[in-house]
């Protein structure tokens, strides 16, 4: 194992840790497992005990200092806290499956072996900011999942987790499952609720933010599933249990989805702040092949890649990342060896984002492609040293000018990929012509 | 007074106006494509990008942060900011292009970006001359392109519907035409298929786009996506004229541009009048604009032993008198039109008058449940309403009918209408009928003694009250033969080449019709039976009718100008 050099790991003894969002129970999925296990105990409690009042929840789920694990890492108990006072107009909570950032495959994890933490959080939730309508989005293409989910939501419903009077309490939610709308945009929150609104999935502008309008102009929240998994956690052991574990300033137990040239790839969860090699080389077994690395890209596709001689010392938390000049992102690690050719590797993200772009921003609709067709040309052999530069004006020309974060997700990579790995961009273009016999000519 | 400082200069304002149409209020010009005032702000185009920020707050004193010289601190957003859809709070520092070179680079930018997959067919496109995205990337755009790829192919010429065409390769993906779809009209018959770059709107499947209101999206297409069926490859903009004028189609007087060249109108498209139209026009309006150019008749004619033959101005003047000063005057019928002007059916009534003769009637031509209580009226004319203020009463025309058929009328004065086509007498009626008509095909001109070919809404100044009230002027598009300053003073000096005057490099001596407006007939004939209306124009028979009718108080040219006046509702009086 490689010592790290610059920061030790913010996870403790974990290889010791307990699973407690993807436990070690068999059938958990089974909704007599879950109650065996503890399951609604959380909810009962919120819904019964005097002390849980709707702000209470809030407050102890922002004192857990549970950060939102869609991408963006905002505070969740804060982003509760933003909804209007209660009146009698509808508000709604939309848990967020839609999971489709390449390198992410954990939500799916978790709808698949713990589907009813979720259905729990969520109820928390909606108690919490008294909302009596979810709506749970989930990736069109999961199906088998949705499926799946569907039936385990019937089961609550009838056991009265679920609907009118929650275990007689006279509290009342209701679940609804969407199947998402098949693009990679539709994840993006306000997206996702005009996708819901049966309309085109295009992003709206902020303000006015969910929580002022959202769904159908009335306020909502919007959280991504293993955000909400935490919450049944927070309430059974504390907010101060739960902010122990991991990096003080991004806590909890996370899944990390690791893919790519390591021996085990897989969903693992751990506390946050664990050390980039630690995950590399113990959890998911080393690299595969005994090969060398090259790079890892430490949450989805969109964040910043890493060079292998930047990661000693990091560790997965907002602020490690960011010194390390990457991001936490969905905890979804790309793991590459030195058999990656990096310029290969852009081009297919750079296809992702142009093919995902819903096209209502012009930076962002002509960019993708443009980024897409330059580096591919790079690629194939045919590209100028220039071209780097043009790329480079290109991301400053689309990052932070659209109405959502997917021009600043195409344009990341872009623009770190080419910093971080520039040799091998340079030695893929056409030579550059210099005069015979001027000292910069290479002799061949 | 809450006030903001846009380039360095401070403007006060209340409420919480949005930045986009604050500045273009004032004059301040932000590059922009999609935000359009009547419709919702989806800040798609990224063109109004501006740097802006807000005094910064101590947040333990809540006291506005001060500098060493007691300014406020400004605290800049840390993006660019899309005026369009930024609302001004109290103290607000905004830079525009103008005085920020980051805001400069992002429209250079933006512009770039824009033009990439834009097939920049500007040569053969209708938009070009007055296409926002050719003016702003010559204003604002870089030079040259680095774009150096096959652009994006989409489809191209695809009719929409009946009247619309699109090139998806134009489009820049505004949604302007989807959202009046959705917001103005309602139709919700434009959609956006397709994602990223290979978007273009298009119709529902077996839904076509053919709604009454379609042809609007032509004029707020900000690229030459969106082009008119009838209108495509006619004529390029700059050979042509436009006159502000209204509509005649309905009684609504829908505020319109004519666009003419040689003489001949070649479409018609909405101008803005909050108070009347906003920025919209029925397709119905912008249709039949043919009836300005066709079958239209060449000068005046007359019913001598040999049935009807041509005659000069004079002759037929004269045959008009002939006919009218022999009449008793308990047998003269005159009537008025809803299609001319008030300044007309005013001398009309003079006349009228004059003789001693019954106030004009005029014909209703109204559609029943035609219309949609917005810019489609039942009402098929558009000034009933200025007839009315006039005192005259719709025809009872059964029981004119009859009246005219038992032989009750030796001669009938028709002001620009058709009465044959409407029922209140036939071809062959016993009496003598001096008619003021629009075009060739007035069934009424077989009945005619004498046939004077009228100006149209086109070629004539004068005020039309529509079913509102308003009382709007209309200007001429296109010069009619012979020479009347007052129109060719109204015409607009700046491009009276394009009307087909002699100086005109497609002048067409055939294009000019030889007609004349109701106020230079009327008079000719009223001084030939003693009366003189002598009057330098319309703008003085418009002086005169607001100060002596209290139902047109008000309406004098200079409070009408481009956009017209609400008349009070004052009952009818005379
Ligand atoms: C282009 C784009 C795609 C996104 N896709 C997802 C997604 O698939 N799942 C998700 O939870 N969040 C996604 N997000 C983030 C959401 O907008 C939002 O921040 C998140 O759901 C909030 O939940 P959290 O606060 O619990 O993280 C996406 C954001 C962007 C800009
Ligand atoms: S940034 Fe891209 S994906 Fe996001 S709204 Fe704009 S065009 Fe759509
Ligand atoms: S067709 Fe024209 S109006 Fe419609 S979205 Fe495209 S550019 Fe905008
Ligand atoms: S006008 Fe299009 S973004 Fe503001």
């Amino acid at each position: 194992m490689e010592v790290a050099k610059q920061g030790t790991s913010k996870a403790g003894n974990w290889r010791d840790y307990e699973r407690v969002l993807l436990p070690k129970v068999k059938n958990l999925h089974k909704l007599e497992v879950y109650e065996e296990n503890g399951g609604y105990q959380a909810l009962k409690a919120v819904l019964t005990e005097e002390k849980w009042t709707p702000k209470a929840v809030t407050d102890e789920v922002k004192a857990s200092g549970l950060r939102g694990r869609g991408g963006a890492g905002f505070n969740a108990g804060l982003k509760w806290s933003f909804m209007p006072p209660v009146d009698d107009k509808p508000r709604y909570l939309c848990c967020n499956g839609d999971e489709s950032e390449p390198g992410t495959f954990k939500d799916r994890q978790l709808l698949e072996y713990n589907p009813h933490l979720v259905i729990e959080g969520i109820l928390i939730a909606c108690y919490a900011m008294s909302i009596t309508t979810c709506y749970l989005y989930i990736r069109g293409e999961f199906a088998d999942w949705i499926t799946h989910i569907e039936h385990e939501l019937e089961k609550a419903y009838a056991k009265g987790y679920v609907g009118k009077n929650i275990m007689g309490t006279g509290f009342s939610t209701d679940v609804v499952i969407h199947k998402g709308a098949g693009a990679y945009i539709c994840g993006e929150e306000t997206s996702l609720m005009n996708s819901l609104e049966g309309k085109r999935a295009y992003p709206r502008i902020k303000p006015p933010f969910p929580a002022q309008k959202g769904c159908w102009n009335y306020p909502t929240t919007i959280n991504n599933v293993e955000t909400l998994a935490c919450a049944p956690l927070i309430i059974n052991k504390g907010a101060e249990w739960y902010s122990a574990i991991g990096a003080p300033t991004h806590p909890g137990p996370v899944l990390y989805g690791i893919s790519g040239h390591v021996n085990r790839p897989g969903v693992y969860e751990f506390p946050t702040g664990m050390l980039i090699t630690d995950l590399i080389n113990e959890v998911a077994g080393g690299m595969r092949g005994g090969k060398k690395l090259k790079a890892v890209i430490p949450g989805g596709s969109s964040t910043p890649p890493l060079r292998a001689d930047m990661i000693d010392g990091v560790t997965m938390d907002a602020d490690s990342l960011r010194t390390a000049g990457s991001m936490m992102g969905t905890g979804g690690m790309l793991v590459l060896d030195e058999t990656v050719d990096m310029v290969t590797w852009l081009k297919r993200v750079s296809h992702f984002y142009h093919h995902e772009s819903c096209g209502q921003c012009t930076p962002c609709r002509e960019g993708t492609g443009w980024l897409e067709d330059i580096v591919g040309r790079i690629d194939r052999g045919e590209g100028n040293v220039r071209d780097l530069d043009l790329l480079a004006d290109l991301c400053t020309q689309m990052e932070g000018r659209t109405v959502c974060a997917l021009a600043d997700a195409a344009a990341w990579p872009v623009r770190y990929t080419i910093e971080r790995f520039r040799d091998e961009f340079v030695a893929k273009c056409k030579p550059t012509l210099t005069p015979a016999g001027s000292p910069l000519t290479v002799d061949a | 007074m809450a006030t903001v400082t846009i380039d360095n200069k401070q403007y006060e304002f209340e409420g919480r106006p949005l930045l986009l149409q604050f500045c273009t209020d004032r004059g301040i010009e932000i590059p922009h494509f999609c935000y359009h005032p009547s419709m919702s702000v989806p800040a798609n185009c990224r063109q109004c990008l501006v740097k802006a920020g807000t005094p910064a707050v101590d947040r333990a004193t809540r006291q506005p942060k001060l500098d060493e010289e007691g300014n406020p601190v400004i605290q800049y957003f840390p993006k660019l900011m899309t005026s369009c859809s930024m609302e001004i709070t109290d103290g607000m520092v905004v830079h525009t292009h103008r005085s920020s070179e980051l805001v400069e680079r992002a429209q250079k930018d933006n512009l770039e970006f824009l033009l990439v997959n834009h097939p920049l067919d500007c040569p053969i496109c209708d938009q070009a001359g007055h296409c926002p995205l050719q003016i702003q990337a010559y204003k604002y755009g870089p030079e040259g392109s680095r774009f150096e790829f096959e652009k994006v192919h989409k489809p191209k010429h695809i009719k929409l519907g009946p009247r619309v065409m699109l090139d998806g390769e134009r489009c820049i993906n505004c949604t302007r035409c989807t959202r009046f779809t959705a917001e103005v009209s309602g139709s919700h018959q434009l959609t956006i298929i397709e994602r990223g770059v290979n978007n273009f709107p298009m119709t529902p499947p077996g839904v076509e786009f053919d709604e009454p209101y379609s042809m609007n999206v032509i004029d707020i297409c900000p690229v030459g996506a969106l082009t008119s069926i009838d209108f495509r490859f006619k004529a390029r903009i700059w050979e042509m004229s436009s006159a502000p004028s209204i509509t005649a189609t309905n009684a609504k007087g829908s505020n319109c541009f004519y666009w003419v060249k040689n003489n001949e109108v070649l479409k018609i498209t909405a101008r803005q009048n909050t108070e009347v139209n906003d920025y919209w026009l029925p397709d119905e309006d912008r249709e039949g604009y043919q009836r300005f150019n066709d079958d239209r008749p060449h000068g005046p004619s007359g019913k001598t032993d040999g049935g009807m033959r041509p005659m000069s101005w004079e002759e037929s003047y004269a045959a008009a008198v002939d006919v009218l000063e022999t009449a008793d005057p308990a047998r003269v019928l005159f009537v008025g039109s809803p299609h001319a002007t008030v300044e007309d059916n005013y001398l009309l009534s003079k006349l009228a008058g004059h003789l001693g003769a019954d106030t004009p009637v005029y014909l209703e031509h109204t559609v029943p449940g035609s219309g949609d209580n917005w810019l489609i009226t039942d009402d098929k004319t558009p000034n009933a309403s200025g007839c009315e203020r006039l005192g005259f009463n719709a025809a009872d025309v059964p029981l004119l009918r009859s009246k005219i058929q038992a032989g009750g009328y030796d001669v009938i004065y028709v002001l620009e209408d058709d009465p044959v086509s409407s029922g209140l007498f036939d071809s062959n009626v016993d009496a003598k009928v001096i008619l003021h008509y629009y075009n060739t095909t007035n069934a009424t001109l077989a009945a005619a003694s004498v046939a004077f070919p009228a100006a149209m809404i086109v070629e004539t100044v004068g005020t039309y009250v529509n079913v509102d009230g308003h009382a709007q002027r209309v200007r001429p598009a296109k010069a009619v033969k012979g020479v009347n300053r007052t129109l060719q003073m109204e015409m607009g000096k700046s491009r009276l080449d394009q009307h087909g005057t002699p100086f005109d490099k497609w002048y067409d001596e055939t294009k000019l019709v030889d007609c004349k407006p109701g106020w230079e007939i009327i008079p000719e004939v009223a001084k030939g039976l003693g009366l003189e209306l002598s009057y330098r124009g319309p703008k003085q028979i418009m002086e005169e009718v607001s100060t002596a009718l209290p139902s047109f108080t008000g309406a004098t040219y200079e409070s009408m100008g481009l956009v017209g006046v609400r008349l009070s509702d004052t009952p009818t009086l005379v």
